[in-house]
């Protein structure tokens, strides 16, 4: 019971008010109390007590979380319940290892490079056309497969290992990430054009591995820590002139800066060099308004309706909401609106839009209405998985919006 | 357990995920807003009232009991499963199926969240006044059940005053409607209001029509700040001799002052012994003057009397008021929640006996109360796993149950009695009006299938 232990007092204080109640899509949308933060928080309390054994349902509803962490913030005891999800999971995978789905193919495949790549192709490409064939199974179990977009060649083998421009005033390490090295080489290639043209050198490492978020989700801390190790040296040891280490991807950003502290937690020797490197880590959108952009470089001919989605990771994780929005705003023409709760999940969630289809298709759809709601253009964002998501929604609903990476939308007011 | 034929049953009438059997399925619907719990056979989210109809049927036959639940945010242990029972859950019955705003009048499933009906209803300019603290989580039915009151209650009344009619599944399986979307009483009993407060004990309420009303056009909150507790509890007086009516005069003493402040950081002085939050509301014009003079009772006793001066503040002001009973547990990990109420004339006297009562117990007690109803909440703070200590909470809660009715007042002003004050009633009631109430029970329910156990035993 060690992990569970740790948390106990957590777990105790959950005094079952249901004020997360409302916070909780996976409940509002399913009505069901063990799809909640309090019925979530209950069981895990439960197994602690040895009141429950873990068996499949238990799973199921450790699992189905999001862990978008909007309970946290709306708990009036402090409890967050997406942390004692995550110390559940650890739990779990110590007691059994975990549950199938998950070691079967994704976790497996992200921990190692060769496979990942196969893996999105093999999904994007081949798993696409075979599907193709099948008639009306656009979506599978949500996911827009027939658009699912992969890179021809992962994003690190088409560029140079270094991007110098003119009169460099910053030099920037460019940590990919898994999404955009693979699937949207486009938004990575977008990032290196806007930060070119405000005269940052790019260093992008080429053995740069996967950041470790999805194992330790689901509570393989092992091979999360031997990715973030990896990364640290990388960025630290051979890399060491980058002054920030900058991600386009929300979630890589949070578990870089974040929660690359909780995981060596328990090796001190070497937390003080983690610390070092999370204190390095940026998000673009934060890194864009911190050195400041010269707005008069930036071109935009057609009016644009505009409206952002804040990534779970982005809101609750980094806590930026002002910087990707004042960027947008800069660009001339754009009429920026904002949406009916645009910062709440989008129903990718890692895995679960595999393994709980309906009810993140049902927060999906809500998120697509709020969209249309705005009348807007263009749906602007600071995650890859969270763009995927959104676009594959839009599609389904009928709608036209297009969705981009605020880089994307930066990059297109530059001139070439 | 129930018997294979019984879940399959129970399947073929609302579907196959609507129905739960499973340890962890059960578990989660065991408990409530108290610190108890059961276990109940099984649980089933119906759909529609025919559901509704069929599944109590199917359960007459089988002699198993109905409990009713909404979000399970009680604070009376009135959703607790009793022994061989089946837990009926309205949190799928979530349809809004109109709202009329000619006739002031929503009509609504009762699984819809006060909260969500709310932003409907703001659409259209308009809202459903008893808003209990918990109305982001707690659903029309279940405020129903309770006959919950809120913030809004001191001006416009409590749940009650707000249902016009219901839709109700009797214990025999028979359909009726009591009242209608007319505002003026229909001929004979006045059915929907022994329905609304019963707790689930009579009837299971299928739809409902609500009242609803026009946003008022202008609205202003003050606050008020003291040093102690007592003299915030003589302004609540003086205010109410003044014959002033405000929507909200709500008080919270130091303790819930720093355990909201923690969650909101809405800049309440920590120091201070107790707020008052006052709101009014109206036409713009009445605005100013209602504020000064409140504002001239309040600087009698207050050391600092002000007006919330942009929409963000009240906010953080209300946010603070509406995560107090949640906020506690930042202190101890176990809370008993009290719901006295007095005449509001007495209501300083409530408040001395509140402090009296946390001194001879030694127990720590924050109170938050809707002080314009005299409605006090004396939250008990304390850790479940101690059982000696669980005790004298104990002991604690009866003496303050004793002091309101010494004062005139009620054991319970808006949680109900379910099973937590059950044992309280008859210190509040004659003997022949106990006899009343289980009279109106077995004429509804005379084989006590529904929530069998919560307010009295037959
Ligand atoms: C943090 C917090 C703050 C609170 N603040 C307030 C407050 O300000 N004012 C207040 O009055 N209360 C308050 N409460 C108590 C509680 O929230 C209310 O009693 C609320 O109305 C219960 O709603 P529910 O949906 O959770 O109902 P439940 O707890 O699920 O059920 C309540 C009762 O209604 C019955 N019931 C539910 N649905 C039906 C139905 N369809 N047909 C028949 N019977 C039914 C149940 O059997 C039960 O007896 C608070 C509770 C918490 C935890
Ligand atoms: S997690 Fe917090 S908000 Fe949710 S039921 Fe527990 S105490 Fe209440
Ligand atoms: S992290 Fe999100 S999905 Fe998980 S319990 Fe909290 S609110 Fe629900």
């Amino acid at each position: 019971m060690g992990v569970l232990a740790d948390v106990y007092e957590m777990l105790n204080t959950c005094n079952k008010c249901g004020g997360c109640h409302t916070a909780c899509k996976t409940y509002k949308l399913t009505g069901s109390e063990e799809m909640s933060t309090r019925g979530r928080i209950q069981l895990i309390k439960a197994v602690a007590d040895g009141k429950l054994e873990p068996n499949e349902e238990y799973e199921d509803a450790i699992m189905s979380c999001l862990l978008c962490g909007e309970c946290a913030v709306t708990c009036p005891n402090g409890v967050h319940g997406n942390e004692l999800v995550m110390a559940a999971r650890r739990d779990l995978k110590l007691r059994k290892g975990i549950k199938p789905f998950a070691k079967s193919f994704a976790l497996k495949t992200l921990a190692s490079p060769k496979r990942l790549g196969m893996g999105f192709r093999l999904f994007g490409g081949m798993g696409k056309s075979v599907l193709n064939k099948i008639d009306g199974l656009d979506y599978f179990r949500g996911i827009d497969i027939k658009n699912f977009p992969t890179a021809k060649k992962p994003f690190l083998e088409q560029v140079p290992e270094k991007i110098k421009v003119q009169n460099p005033k910053h030099k920037v390490g460019f940590y990919v990430g898994c999404f955009l090295n693979h699937s949207l080489d486009q938004t990575a290639h977008s990032v290196v054009k806007v930060l070119t043209k405000n005269d940052c050198e790019v260093i992008i490492p080429k053995d740069q591995v996967c950041c470790g978020l999805p194992q330790y989700c689901y509570g393989d801390y092992e091979t999360a820590k031997t990715n973030a190790r990896k990364t640290i040296d990388t960025f630290l040891d051979k890399y060491s002139d980058a002054e920030v280490v900058l991600t386009a991807c929300a979630s890589c950003g949070s578990m870089l800066r974040h929660d690359y502290l909780k995981l060596f937690a328990d090796e001190p020797s070497y937390l003080p060099k983690v610390k070092l490197f999370c204190d390095k880590v940026v998000e673009f959108s934060e890194y864009m308004a911190k050195i400041g952009v010269d707005q008069s470089k930036l071109h935009n001919s057609s009016p644009l309706t505009v409206t952002y989605h804040d990534p779970c990771h982005m809101v609750r994780g980094l806590k930026a909401t002002k910087q990707p929005r004042e960027l947008l705003q800069m660009i001339p023409r754009v009429d920026y609106k904002e949406m009916f709760e645009a910062n709440r999940c989008c129903g990718a969630a890692g895995l679960i839009q595999a393994f709980y289809h309906e009810v993140s298709t049902d927060i999906t759809d809500q998120k697509t209405q709020n969209i249309k709601d705005t009348n807007a253009d263009l749906v602007a964002t600071s995650c890859p998985a969270c763009m995927l998501r959104l676009q594959g929604g839009i599609n389904k609903a009928g709608q036209k919006q297009k969705v981009m990476h605020v880089a994307d939308v930066m990059a297109n007011a530059y001139e070439d | 357990m129930l018997s294979q034929a019984v879940v399959k049953r129970l399947k073929e009438i609302v579907g196959e995920k609507n129905v739960v059997t499973d340890k962890v399925g059960l578990l989660t619907y065991g408990y409530d807003g108290t610190l108890l719990s059961g276990e109940a056979l099984g649980v089933v989210s119906p759909t529609t009232t025919e559901q509704v109809v069929e599944i109590v049927k199917l359960m007459n036959e089988q002699d198993i009991k109905l409990v009713p639940r909404g979000a399970g945010t009680n604070e009376s242990g009135g959703t607790i499963p009793s022994e061989k029972s089946v837990v009926i859950s309205f949190t799928k019955m979530t349809k809004i199926h109109e709202i009329d705003t000619e006739n002031f009048v929503a009509v609504v499933e009762p699984g819809v969240i006060n909260f969500d009906l709310q932003v409907e209803l703001a659409k259209k300019n308009f809202y459903f006044p008893p808003d209990p603290s918990s109305f982001k989580a707690s659903t029309i039915g279940g405020n129903l059940g309770e006959c919950s009151g809120g913030p809004k209650c001191f001006k416009y009344g409590v749940t009650r005053d707000y249902m016009l009619g219901l839709e109700v599944v009797l214990p025999n399986g028979k359909v009726i409607q009591t009242g209608g979307r007319n505002f003026q009483s229909e001929p004979g009993y006045d059915l929907t209001r022994i329905i609304v407060g019963s707790e689930g004990i009579l009837g299971l309420v299928t739809k409902v029509f609500v009242r609803i009303l026009p946003i008022p056009r202008a609205k202003k909150t003050m606050l008020a700040l003291y040093d102690k507790v007592e003299d915030a509890s003589q302004t609540v007086a003086d205010i109410v001799a003044a014959g002033i009516i405000p929507t909200t005069l709500e008080l919270m003493d130091n303790l819930l002052i720093n355990t909201t402040e923690d969650f909101t950081h809405a800049g309440l002085p920590r120091d201070a012994g107790a707020v008052l939050i006052i709101e009014v509301d109206g036409y713009p014009e009445d605005m100013d003057g209602q504020v000064k003079t409140i504002g001239e009772i309040a600087s009698k006793i207050a050391k600092e009397f002000k007006v919330a001066q942009t929409a963000v503040e009240v906010d953080q002001i209300w946010t603070s008021r509406r995560s107090a009973f949640g906020s506690v547990a930042r202190v101890r990990p176990s809370y008993g929640v009290n719901d006295i109420t007095v005449p509001r004339s007495n209501f300083p006297k409530a408040i001395g006996g509140v402090l009296k009562v946390a001194k001879d117990f030694g127990v720590t007690i924050g109170v938050v109360a809707h002080a314009g109803d005299g409605n006090l909440h004396p939250l008990i703070l304390f850790d479940q796993r101690n059982k000696e200590e669980t005790e004298t909470v104990h002991a604690a809660e009866q003496a303050l149950c004793m002091m309101a009715l010494d004062l005139e007042g009620t054991i319970s002003g808006e949680h109900g009695i379910g099973l937590v004050k059950k044992k309280y009633l008859d210190k509040e009631f004659t003997p022949a009006a106990m006899e009343a109430f289980r009279k109106i029970k077995r004429s509804f329910d005379p084989s006590n299938r529904f929530n069998p156990g919560k307010i009295i035993d037959l």
